[in-house]
């Protein structure tokens, strides 16, 4: 009997890399089950965000632990289609109108995964297993194309610019522990994908094969999309989109930082190092950010930061972990993101010794972006914790007792301070995860650290200066911003992508609108002359039906049209001195070769 | 041998059987219906699973010098159990269908009667015998596109059978000319032109793609198709989205591999200009079902589309290609089937066709509309439905025959296809629940025999997707026996 799998081999495997993926995934996932018990009492319908969670766990373990490529796009598309309904959860007008971005994005770049296995398959006579180190291509133009596909696929799951389009809307109108999920994992997947088609690519450092071009777009679109979300989430106004922006740009570091080990090869080890690193991190601060912003929405039924103001009297403990969440995300020294951001500010300041001009612009946007993100986070936790409240909501609000305060902990401040704790011990305690899990992800990927990490401290003096004049710096753009209200600036619809697709698409339906108008004319036209010609035809026709009658000599036949009887005529003619004069008229010499078939 | 005779006598007994039936017994009728697509199921297994073994069986009656012979090979037969099985489910969808319906008694004459011929297509053994099924199968499916024998579904006849004739006669002549140059019109081990060469081939190669062509709804030749939406839903499912449509493509792929052979067929110009139509009628197919609202006319489209895959693998000469050509056929069948099941259920449950009054109506029908968006995954071809593997080949195939922008092609025309109904499913699910009118909720033997077909397929799909070995060794077997 034959194996009924057939050309498709499930298999699932283990290495140092996936492992960090799977436990960030499983206590993420931990977390948000403590959270979401209370939280969803206040969105309804539990039952299938349960369901659809879970699925999606499974999908993304399944992704994360795939041997081979097609498991991995199996479970990759398992995971488009439960985390869909996650992001129409709400099933409002938003809702389902981020839930077409999300799915059209999804199944593009699953679509596009699938012609990077294609490719891959035309370029390497069997398809290589994930982690099985760096593909030596028979076919190398179909392996760069494979890789240019695969980049697109995962790209647009880890929100790369300028595939990130469904990320702010799908993010921002999903349930805050979905959102939390999203951001938190699922944008890592594709960001695992990225990974794992560095090792692919050899980090750029296979003999023969030129793919420093992957590390230059990792490296410009990393920059770029740092960029984007940045200034993208200072002007939100919604803490949900502020965040979802700030995925982007969380995401760019990562990118950044696997641009520069594709670029640089075995030299720019710090980057893969930081980018791992940062993953892990992101994950948990950004999950944390999400919880907390939730655990308002579950008090207050508003995430609009402009609405909301003064609350860390009610609510203090969630208030101090925000705070340590948003110590997380900017980078303050002490926990983890001050880690990651690190080994990744060595890995550009390594770059832009080796590299030209454009590297030492890389590094001041990098450290731009770190001033920005400060400036954007403390204008959340500010508005959102310190301000004071917006007078006509705030006085109602204080007299409405429907309001809960903060007297019932719940799994909500228990999921939190879980993801806190995680983020604090990593911080106080960078070596242990670079050195335990971070360099031999990296060995298994085939680069190895020892050399770059020589007389490495997370602790230098220049890092911790520089970090907190990044911070000092931040917090003062932030509040010339709030005091200038600059920060209510509407870029114009050029100038964003999704302006530009808007217009784009509005110019595309015009330009259809009339090339369908052109279309019906030409048919039209078509269907008019075939009818006149088919009109005339038949009123030709018609003169035969006329009985005539024809005399020759004596005899007179009657009852026979005289024109149709002269076709027949002219016809039989024709056809004989046709035979006559043609007996091969098929053209073809093959007559002579037949032997009495 | 006898389990062949016995498959295409089954469904023929059955007619005979329904046609003696004194008056309108029902229950006697459906079961003999049952039983003879039953049993012509099991025969052509048989069949299948012999030649799969190796065997080599066929029946060959010689009128003088006219030879007519049924000799099933791989790719006949994969056409011919994806037929037979399908008639199953089809049939017990008509039980519910058709349960309410006049004239039941010549519906079923001619469904089994298709069968038959279907089977007769699959199972022939020379260019004479494919001709002769193939246009009985235009006049026996003909009655049943014109079953309500109201004006529109007379036209629409009168369309079906124009195309149709005007196509088979294109095929004689080809045929005609075929004997002339090779004198031998049998599929064998070797394709049937081996060893000429030149460029009126060209020619030659045209006139069995027209003939053929019409049937596998290559634009410009599809006008049929859409109008034949006015036949009761089963057999717009089984014969236009799959028994008749699949005869035309199947039949153009015989011609490329059994006729003309690999080889001569990349040595044509023609094969090259014909890859063109192919991909315009992929992506014009689509774009058009985008359009439409009436929805067995959008799915009627998306048919014209999707058969242009098959079409596409065969030309691609590679044996990726082929292999993605029959995965194709096979797992697309059991997808739209399920989808025009669907809209059947729809119109039958609800007395609504058009798409834009359709919002909400799955918070009365959910679990017909969760069918319906598998299958539409399935049509974008994602895994883990079997569609994906179907594409995958094809764009494998594509590539390894130097033709990589098929394989763009393929990626759009997914996209569209998502395009063309993901929205009907999420307006379906939104809004107020549009309740069937007088559906009390209660289960009869109705709603189980219109509902039980597509959840079956559909979990055969998603097996067949997770587990392609399953219908592995068929494509396996059709692509050594050209390859």
């Amino acid at each position: 009997m034959w194996p009924l799998t057939g050309p498709f081999v499930p298999g699932f495997f283990i290495d140092s890399l996936n492992l960090i993926f799977i436990i960030m995934a499983a206590l993420l996932w931990f977390a948000v089950s403590l959270y979401s018990y209370r939280y969803m009492k206040v969105e309804g319908r539990s039952r299938g965000f349960n369901i659809a969670s879970l699925l999606t766990l499974v999908a993304v373990m399944g992704v994360f632990l795939a041997r081979n490529l097609l498991t991995m796009l199996l479970f990759f598309e398992l995971m488009t289609i439960s985390s869909y309904f996650w992001v129409i959860h709400r099933r409002d007008k938003e809702a389902i109108r981020a839930g077409y971005f999300y799915l059209f994005f999804s199944i593009i770049g699953g679509l596009f995964l699938v012609l990077g296995i294609v490719f891959m398959g035309a370029a390497t006579d069997v398809l290589p297993a994930i982690g099985s180190g760096a593909v030596t291509p028979l076919n190398a133009r179909a392996f760069n194309w494979s890789m240019v596909f695969f980049l697109i696929g995962f790209g647009i799951k880890a929100g790369m610019v300028p595939l990130h389009l469904w990320l702010p809307h799908a993010h921002s109108a999903a349930p805050a522990p979905a959102s939390g999920l999203l951001s938190g994992l699922l944008i890592k997947v594709g960001a695992y994908g990225l990974i794992r088609l560095g090792e692919f690519a050899g980090w750029g450092m296979e003999a023969g094969v030129n793919l420093k071009f992957l590390g230059v777009i990792l490296l410009i679109t990393g920059i770029l999309s740092m960029l984007l979300g940045v200034v993208a989430a200072l002007l939100q106004s919604d803490a949900k989109r502020l965040l979802a922006y700030h995925s982007v740009s969380q995401m760019g570091y990562i990118i950044l930082g696997l641009g520069i080990s594709l670029y640089l090869g075995a030299e720019g080890v710090l980057g893969l190092l930081g980018a791992i690193y940062h993953v892990l991190n992101h994950a948990l601060f950004k999950a944390a950010l999400f919880l907390g912003v939730g655990i308002i929405y579950v008090y207050r039924k508003e995430t609009d930061l402009y609405k909301l103001g003064g609350l860390w009297r009610q609510y203090p403990v969630t208030a101090i972990l925000m705070f340590f969440a948003v110590l997380g995300i900017t980078g303050a020294p002490g926990l983890n993101g001050y880690a990651s951001k690190t080994l990744l500010h060595h890995a550009v300041s390594f770059l832009s010794d080796k590299g030209g001009l454009w590297a030492v612009w890389l590094e001041w946007l990098f450290s731009l972006v770190g001033v920005g993100t400060t400036a954007s986070f403390s204008k959340l936790y500010y508005l959102m914790f310190l301000a004071k409240p917006a007078e006509e909501d705030g006085i109602e609000r204080l007299v409405n007792k429907k309001f809960v305060t903060e007297r019932k902990l719940s799994g909500m401040q228990a999921a939190m301070v879980l993801l806190v704790i995680s983020m604090v011990l990593l911080g106080l305690f960078p070596q242990f995860f670079l050195y335990k899990m971070a360099v031999p992800a990296a060995e298994t990927l085939g680069l190895s650290a020892e050399t770059a990490l020589a007389g490495f401290s997370f602790w230098t003096f220049s890092d911790l200066a520089g970090i907190f004049i990044t911070l000092a710096l931040g917090v003062l753009v932030c509040f010339a911003g709030l005091k200038s209200g600059a920060f209510h600036w509407q870029p114009p619809q050029w100038l964003t992508l999704e302006g530009l697709g808007n217009l784009a698409f509005g110019e595309l339906s015009l330009f259809w609108g009339e090339a369908l108008e052109f279309y019906h004319f030409a048919c039209r036209g078509i269907a008019d002359t075939g009818k006149n010609l088919a009109g005339s035809l038949v009123r030709a026709l018609r003169r035969f039906e006329e009985p005539g009658s024809l005399t020759a000599g004596k005899s007179t036949f009657t009852g026979i049209s005289a024109d149709l009887f002269l076709v027949f005529m002219v016809l039989a003619i024709l056809l004989i001195l046709f035979t006559l004069t043609r007996p091969e008229f098929l053209d073809l010499s093959i007559l002579a070769n037949l032997s009495g078939n | 041998m006898t389990s062949l005779i016995l498959a295409l006598m089954s469904a023929l007994v059955g007619v005979l059987l329904i046609v003696l039936i004194p008056g309108e017994n029902k229950k006697l009728r459906n079961s003999i219906v049952f039983l003879s697509v039953l049993l012509a199921l099991v025969f052509s297994w048989r069949t299948g699973l012999l030649v799969f073994a190796g065997k080599s069986i066929g029946l060959k009656v010689e009128l003088g010098r006219f030879v007519w012979s049924l000799r099933p090979d791989p790719l006949g037969v994969v056409f011919g159990l994806i037929a037979s099985t399908l008639w199953l489910f089809t049939g017990v969808y008509s039980f519910g269908y058709m349960d309410n319906k006049e004239k039941q008694g010549s519906y079923y004459v001619f469904f089994l009667l298709a069968l038959c011929v279907t089977l007769g297509v699959a199972f022939a053994g020379n260019l004479v015998t494919l001709y002769l099924f193939y246009e009985f199968l235009s006049f026996a499916t003909y009655p049943l596109v014109i079953h309500e024998r109201s004006p529109e579904a007379m036209k629409s006849g009168k369309k079906y059978i124009l195309y149709s004739l005007s196509g088979a006669g294109l095929l004689l002549v080809a045929i005609v000319l075929t004997h002339h140059l090779a004198g031998n019109l049998a599929f064998g081990a070797g394709p049937i032109l081996e060893g000429l060469s030149g460029p009126g081939l060209n020619w030659l190669l045209l006139l069995f793609v027209l003939g053929f062509g019409v049937k596998a709804a290559v634009m410009p030749l599809h006008h049929w198709l859409p109008s034949a939406m006015v036949a009761p839903t089963p057999v717009s499912a089984l014969l236009h989205a799959v028994a008749v449509v699949y005869s035309g493509a199947y039949g153009i792929v015989r011609v490329v591999y059994s006729v003309f052979g690999r080889e001569l067929a990349g040595e044509l110009v023609f094969s090259k200009i014909f890859l063109y139509v192919i991909v315009f009628t992929i992506l014009a197919g689509i774009i058009v079902a985008i359009r439409q609202d009436h929805l067995k006319r959008r799915l009627a489209y998306q048919t014209i589309s999707h058969l242009s895959y098959i079409l596409l693998g065969a030309f691609t000469l590679t044996p990726w290609g082929l292999a993605g050509a029959v995965f194709h056929m096979i797992s697309y069948s059991t997808l739209k089937i399920t989808l025009f099941f669907c809209a059947g259920i729809i119109s039958e449950l609800t007395g609504k066709s058009s798409i834009s009054k359709m919002k909400g109506i799955g918070r009365g029908l959910p679990g017909t509309m969760v069918l319906f968006a598998t299958g539409t995954l399935g049509m974008i071809g994602i895994l883990p439905l079997n569609t994906f593997w179907g594409k995958y080949y094809l764009m494998k195939g594509s590539v390894a025959g130097g033709m990589w922008p098929l394989a763009l092609v393929l990626i759009i025309s997914g996209i569209l296809n998502g395009v063309c109904f993901i929205p009907f499913i999420i307006k379906a699910f939104s809004g107020e629940k549009n309740q069937p009118a007088g559906k009390t909720g209660k289960r009869g033997y109705r709603e189980y025999a219109l509902f039980i077909p597509p959840l079956v397929l559909t979990i055969a799909a998603i097996s067949m997707g997770l587990l392609p070995g399953m219908v592995w060794p068929a494509v396996q077997a059709v692509v050594d026996w050209f390859f």
